[in-house]
């Protein structure tokens, strides 16, 4: 079975000569579908260069990098952005959703920009907003919703679409312990029903989540657990 | 200890005998820290001779079922509102075996670090995993579901604690090693640039 | 130790705060340099226009030379035997003597001492003839070579004259006829004649007073005896104001050098010339009101800049307030900024002005008939252009401050990046001033008492009314996105949430275009007055040239038919009035009372005589006939516009004057039968025909009078016919009907209005969209993370241009009408009070919906495609 994300000997080197960074070294990392993965590591560690290009945000000095098969390197800003309409759903840690406009017009962002009309976009807003829990507050602005809610509309835009992965970087950042298990509840969920995804953090607790957890330092993978999953997961695939 | 105070609890609920305390206790605290029934009788017996249980005769089915008396609802409540002493360091034995594997030569302090981490976030995805199955049935709703899933909570952040404390002691290692590595000496193996471990499949 | 003074401390607060300005400028360097650009540019405009403007106009002092060369003054007769002068005697004059009298060299040396140098000089109009025929030429005869006349001629090319043959010449002269070596033939045309005086050119030179008038310098005597009062260079020492009072005793006029260049003071004047100019009230008002205006729009224009930089430093705000600073520590900070800005726009744009200006005279010299004086650098002035900076980035700053240091500081340092609701009040109290401008314009503009202080207040209080109207049309918008669009939702929406920002940018666009759709109305509705009260000479499409008693008119059909081929010329006869040192003058009586028939005369007589009225007079069918038909049966046809034309029995009056003395030589009286004729015009070409055989009843001679010409001759075609008919003794003047022509002035105007409304708009336009996409940039991330294409960007820019210009077009629009209503009143009232409104629809249209869509074409061209694709950091 292919994975939905597969980054194949990774660099990304940042500036040139003296001051150059290795922000990834050589990495090759995958996610499967149905299996949600965490990044640990400390400040630095490379974690959200790995996370940008793996959203086709950042390209990568060396290597490839696949969403469902399709190599990202090969692929020019509009395909990129395109793959970020259609197959890569992104959460960041500040939720990032757009003041001006309302949670299901926040959530109907990506679709609408991929050209679906406004009411089918709005539509499929609508459903995803249900799927986290706030189609009550469909036409709130984000100034007037909190944390929690913002971050649900977050997850709410980067599934919509049935898009496969999902990259979530520090989502429950800035949240309290008990909001932000709400949120990985909500992303292990996703997974659950048949998405990848990539979960950055730097707390073990929220890391837990994941049927895998990869640690990073210095650009480099040190240590992974749970791998035996990715073989029961096949089992369960071919079953 | 706990398990004295733990069974008192119990009993204040309800009378009840060994097997059902043992069965009652696991329910409300999982398998985190598993009882057998000689340790329950053998606790049952000193609460007898310390008065603050009796046994109160035996159920249909043959059981001795034992019930609290007034000094051992005055224990428990002193337990319940006396806080927890943290005179012991609670994993004394991983500090002990970092502390003599920074001492000893020839040892690589670094995979020991790292075998730990794996082990101890395995047990933290496990919890985490039972918690969510708790909270699947949380549907329920019950008192002693809420307490399974604090039970887990405490389990998940102390294991979290550890992976952190492991996270630091690396992180000290690895200054100390560069600092050393400048004076010229390199007694730790070398955990600046680490290599890649495995790859993933 | 001592404590700081309240002052101290005032002073230690604007220590810091501009410190905290300063410091920000440089780090926010490209929003720094916008601001500078915005209140840089208007500075520089007029710094450059008053540079060019003092450079151009050349005052007394630096004319002296131009007027006298070397000579200490110049002294010249003004026809009487006592005179008053001001210090400039072209400035004013007054004669006190009653007796006409030439001056002569005599006087002045009585006058100034005998032993002083004298250059007699003459200047007059004489014609030449240029390539084509007959032209103007300034002939100055004197010595050019001496001493005292340099500097009033420079040779280019060529040499002086040495002998009377010879003569120098200007380039403007050259171009129309001969040049260097050629023969110059100057005519000298009186009433006993014409004189033909043939000179070879011998040198080029320019002129130091014109560069497009023809110009032409010979030694004294070359072209006969100048038609002109006798002028002299007075050379020795200077010529005091005593000097030149005691030539005004004996009727002599003096420019003198000292008192040009260093007057007396003013009392030194005689009463009598003194001339208390009244302060234009009119030219005041608008003076005002354009100053006033441009301040307004270079505020708004600057405005959101300072908006966006309140914003950017609202979280250093707030945490100075939650740390204890005072609200006026806060609007300190903010106000700081517009003083840095306003004074280094300010001395910036001063300087680049002074260089533009620089650049800028030879450019202006190229279009302008005279020479420039010296570069020159009104330090006043441009003092006052910087300060005008200086005021507007302070006030731009000043609502950015107010609204920073009201700030919640919770809201802030929740990172909530929105503002607070609208005013509830403000868009009342707009509508109040809108009101009150309608007012005002309508008073002012009234038929009696017109003022234009009223006028321009009208014109202020509506665009302050619609400032005000602003913000509350910004966030209708904003509630009304919902079913735009996506770009053009985020931005309505963004804008909505960003009124600092959007606001003054929205008012700029807005205040642009009112002032361009008042300015339109008050020029179309002048130029349609203009058309009303237009009167054609003759039917439209002819050209008619008037032919005298002493012209041939076969000559005269000879040019036409030469330089007009195919064309089809028609004499036309009528009374000749002018006899042989007599007039003949033709007039109706009715009642005793003489008759007023006002009419051009264009066709070189009031009366005609024939037997049909000549289609050149433009008459309609059916009066043509009646006209006709009125002839045929030997009656006298009177043509007018007015209703109550008299006809029936009138008395024809026959009055023969002679010309010398005024003497009525003979009088004859006849009855006749008039009938009066509508004529579509109000000024006929003609007053009447007489049919012939009335005409010989009166005893009047009949003549061809004019020669009409059809179809319309080109203007280029009409100005070589011109000179040529200028050729042809007694020919009058050709004169081409060709309707009524719009001043292409007003052409001009309403393109530079459009083009200038086009910029002003695109400057705030581009301000306020390049300012909302850096603040959206987090947005524009978000969008690239959720997949836009790079041409995401562009679009939210061209919605974004689109909002502020389309909203700033639609508020502005109407309210030009207030004063433009207000302006075009007075402009084209006629004699009977009835006004005009001519809105030039096609420009409002432009301004209203074309430019806003080209401008959001433009922004989204011009917008930079790509987004930025880091992930935002909060």
């Amino acid at each position: 079975m292919n994975p939905v994300l597969q980054l194949a000997d990774v660099t990304r080197v940042h500036g040139t000569g003296a001051g150059e960074v290795h922000a990834l070294r050589g990495i090759s990392f995958a996610a499967h579908a149905g299996e949600l993965v965490a990044v640990m590591g400390p400040s630095g560690s490379g974690k959200s260069t790995l996370l940008t290009i793996a959203g086709g945000l950042d390209q990568p000095t060396a290597g490839a990098v696949r969403v469902e098969g399709t190599d990202l390197v090969g692929l020019g800003q509009q395909e990129r952005a395109r793959m970020r309409r259609t197959s890569i759903g992104y959460v960041f840690q500040g939720f990032n959703l757009i003041p001006a406009l309302t949670a299901a017009e926040n959530v109907a962002l990506p679709r609408e920009l991929d050209g679906v009309p406004v009411r089918t976009a709005r539509e499929e807003a609508l459903r995803a907003l249900e799927e986290v829990g706030i189609a009550d507050l469909a036409e709130r602005f984000p100034d007037d919703m909190s944390g929690g809610q913002q971050q649900r509309v977050a997850i709410a835009r980067a599934v919509v679409g049935e898009r496969r992965l999902i990259l979530a970087d520090e989502p429950t950042g800035a949240l309290d312990t008990e909001t932000g298990e709400g949120i990985l509840e909500l992303l292990r969920a996703r997974c659950d029903a048949g998405a990848a995804g990539v979960l950055v953090t730097h707390e073990a607790r929220h890391a837990a989540w994941a049927d895998r957890v990869v640690f990073l330092r210095d650009g480099v993978v040190v240590d992974e657990t749970g791998t035996d999953r990715v073989e029961g997961l096949t089992e369960r695939a071919d079953a | 200890m706990s398990v004295k105070h733990a069974l008192l609890a119990l009993l204040e609920q309800q009378p009840m005998y060994g097997y059902q305390l043992r069965a009652e206790f696991e329910r409300r605290t999982g398998t985190a820290w598993p009882l057998n029934v000689g340790q329950v009788y053998t606790t049952l017996t000193r609460l007898e001779r310390d008065g603050l249980a009796v046994a109160d005769g035996e159920d249909d089915e043959g059981h001795v079922v034992y019930r609290i008396t007034d000094g051992g609802r005055d224990e428990v409540a002193t337990w319940f509102t006396t806080p927890v002493a943290r005179t012991q360091p609670p994993r004394d034995e991983l500090a002990i075996k970092l502390a003599l594997a920074v001492t000893v030569p020839g040892v690589d302090v670094g995979t020991v670090i790292q075998q730990q981490r794996s082990a101890t976030m395995a047990s933290l995805q496990d919890y985490t995993r039972l918690k969510r199955r708790a909270a699947e049935a949380a549907d329920r709703a019950e008192r002693a579901d809420l307490a399974w899933s604090l039970v887990l909570d405490s389990l998940v952040f102390g294991a979290e604690a550890e992976i952190r404390w492991l996270d630091h002691c690396e992180a000290r290692l690895r200054r100390a090693a560069v600092e050393q590595g400048r004076e010229g000496a390199r007694p730790v193996e070398d955990v600046p640039v680490p290599r890649p471990a495995r790859g993933s499949r | 130790m001592r404590g700081p003074t309240p002052s101290g401390a005032r002073l230690a607060g604007w220590r810091i705060a501009l410190r905290l300005a300063r410091r920000e400028a440089l780090r926010r360097r490209a929003q720094t340099a916008l601001m500078l650009v915005l209140v840089c540019l208007p500075v520089l405009a007029v710094a450059a226009a008053a540079v060019v403007w003092r450079t151009a106009d050349v005052s007394g002092a630096e004319g002296v030379e131009r007027r006298m060369g070397t000579a200490a003054a110049l002294v010249y007769g003004s026809g009487t035997t006592e005179v008053l002068q001001s210090f400039d005697p072209d400035g004013a004059t007054s004669w006190v003597g009653e007796e006409e009298h030439v001056a002569t060299v005599t006087e002045v040396r009585q006058v100034l001492g005998a032993d002083r140098p004298l250059l007699p000089i003459a200047r007059e109009y004489l014609s030449y003839v240029t390539d084509r025929g007959v032209g103007d030429v300034v002939v100055t005869q004197t010595d050019l070579a001496a001493p005292l006349a340099r500097g009033l001629f420079r040779l280019e090319g060529g040499r002086l004259p040495r002998t009377t043959g010879e003569v120098v010449v200007n380039p403007a002269l050259a171009r129309r006829g001969p040049g260097l070596g050629d023969t110059l033939t100057a005519l000298r045309r009186t009433s006993d004649g014409e004189t033909r005086t043939e000179l070879r050119i011998v040198g080029i030179v320019e002129s130091a007073t014109t560069r497009d008038e023809a110009v032409a310098g010979v030694l004294p005597g070359a072209v006969g005896t100048p038609d002109a009062p006798p002028q002299w260079l007075v050379g020795g020492d200077p010529v005091s104001w005593d000097d030149v009072r005691a030539l005004n005793a004996v009727g002599l006029l003096a420019a003198s050098r000292q008192v040009l260049s260093d007057p007396p003071p003013a009392s030194a004047l005689p009463p009598e010339v003194v001339s208390d100019e009244p302060v234009d009230e009119t030219a005041m008002t608008a003076l005002v009101l354009v100053a006033t205006m441009v301040l307004l729009e270079v505020v708004l224009l600057a405005g959101p800049a300072f908006a966006v930089r309140a914003r950017a430093q609202a979280r250093t705000l707030a945490l100075v307030a939650a740390a204890g600073g005072t609200p006026a520590q806060a609007r300190r900070t903010v106000l700081a900024s517009g003083v840095v800005v306003g004074l280094l726009g300010g001395a910036l744009g001063t300087v680049l002005g002074i260089g533009v200006g620089a650049l800028l005279v030879p450019v202006a010299q190229r279009l302008q008939g005279t020479w420039f004086g010296p570069f020159e650098v009104p330090w006043t002035v441009l003092l006052g252009v910087a300060g005008f900076g200086l005021a507007a980035a302070v006030l731009a700053a000043v609502v950015p401050a107010y609204s920073a240091s009201r700030n919640d500081v919770v809201a802030v340092l929740a990172g909530r990046r929105g503002e607070g609701r609208t005013s509830r009040r403000s868009p009342v109290l707009g509508l109040v001033l809108i009101g009150a401008g309608v007012v005002s314009g309508l008073v002012g503009s009234r038929a009696s008492g017109a003022s234009p202080a009223l006028v321009g207040a009208s014109a202020l209080l509506s665009v302050v009314g619609m400032i005000l109207l602003v913000a509350t049309s910004v966030t209708a918008v904003g509630r009304a996105a919902r079913r735009f669009p996506l770009a053009l939702r985020f931005a309505a929406r963004d804008a909505a949430r960003h009124r600092t920002r959007t606001v003054p940018a929205v008012a700029a666009v807005g205040a642009t275009v009112a002032g361009v759709v008042a300015l339109g109305i008050a020029l179309s509705s002048q130029q349609a007055a203009d058309e009303r009260d237009y009167d054609p000479q003759l039917a439209h499409g002819y050209a008619a040239t008037p032919v005298g008693g002493d012209a041939d008119p076969e000559t005269v059909r000879g040019v036409l038919a030469q330089r007009v081929p195919g064309a089809e010329i028609d004499e036309i006869a009528g009374v000749r009035g002018a006899g042989e040192g007599t007039w003949t003058d033709l007039s109706l009586e009715l009642d005793g009372e003489p008759l007023v028939l006002p009419t051009f005369g264009s066709l070189g007589s009031s009366f005609l005589v024939g037997t049909s009225v000549p289609a050149a007079v433009g008459l309609a069918p059916a009066e043509q006939a009646a006209a006709e038909e009125a002839l045929a049966a030997g009656r006298l046809v009177v043509l007018g516009r007015s209703a109550d034309l008299p006809g029936g029995r009138l008395r024809a009056v026959v009055q023969v004057t002679d010309d010398a003395t005024q003497e009525v030589l003979d009088e004859r009286f006849r009855d006749v039968d008039v009938t009066s004729v509508r004529s579509p015009v109000a000024l006929p070409a003609a007053a009447g025909i007489v049919p012939p055989t009335l005409a010989d009843e009166l005893g009047l001679t009949t003549a061809t009078t004019a020669l009409v010409v059809a179809p319309t001759i080109s203007e280029a075609a009409q100005e070589d016919l011109a000179e040529a008919l200028a050729t042809v003794a007694g020919a009058g003047e050709l004169y081409v009907e060709r309707g009524f022509v719009p001043d292409s002035a007003v052409r001009i105007l309403q393109w530079v209005l459009a083009v200038l409304g086009g910029v002003m708009m695109l400057g705030g336009t581009l301000t306020a969209t390049f300012l909302a996409l850096s603040d959206a940039r987090p947005d524009l991330a978000t969008m690239a993370a959720v997949g836009a294409r790079p041409r995401t960007r562009r679009r939210v820019a061209a919605a974004y241009a689109l909002v502020v210009g389309l909203v700033g077009a639609l508020l502005g629009a109407p309210i030009g009408f207030v004063p433009g209503l207000a302006v075009s009143r007075p402009l084209s009232r006629d004699g009977d009070g009835a006004t005009l409104l001519a809105v030039p629809w096609p420009l409002v249209a432009v301004v209203v919906v074309g430019l806003p869509l080209l401008t959001a074409a433009a922004v989204g061209l011009c917008a930079r495609g790509r987004l930025p694709l880091v992930a935002r950091i909060d």
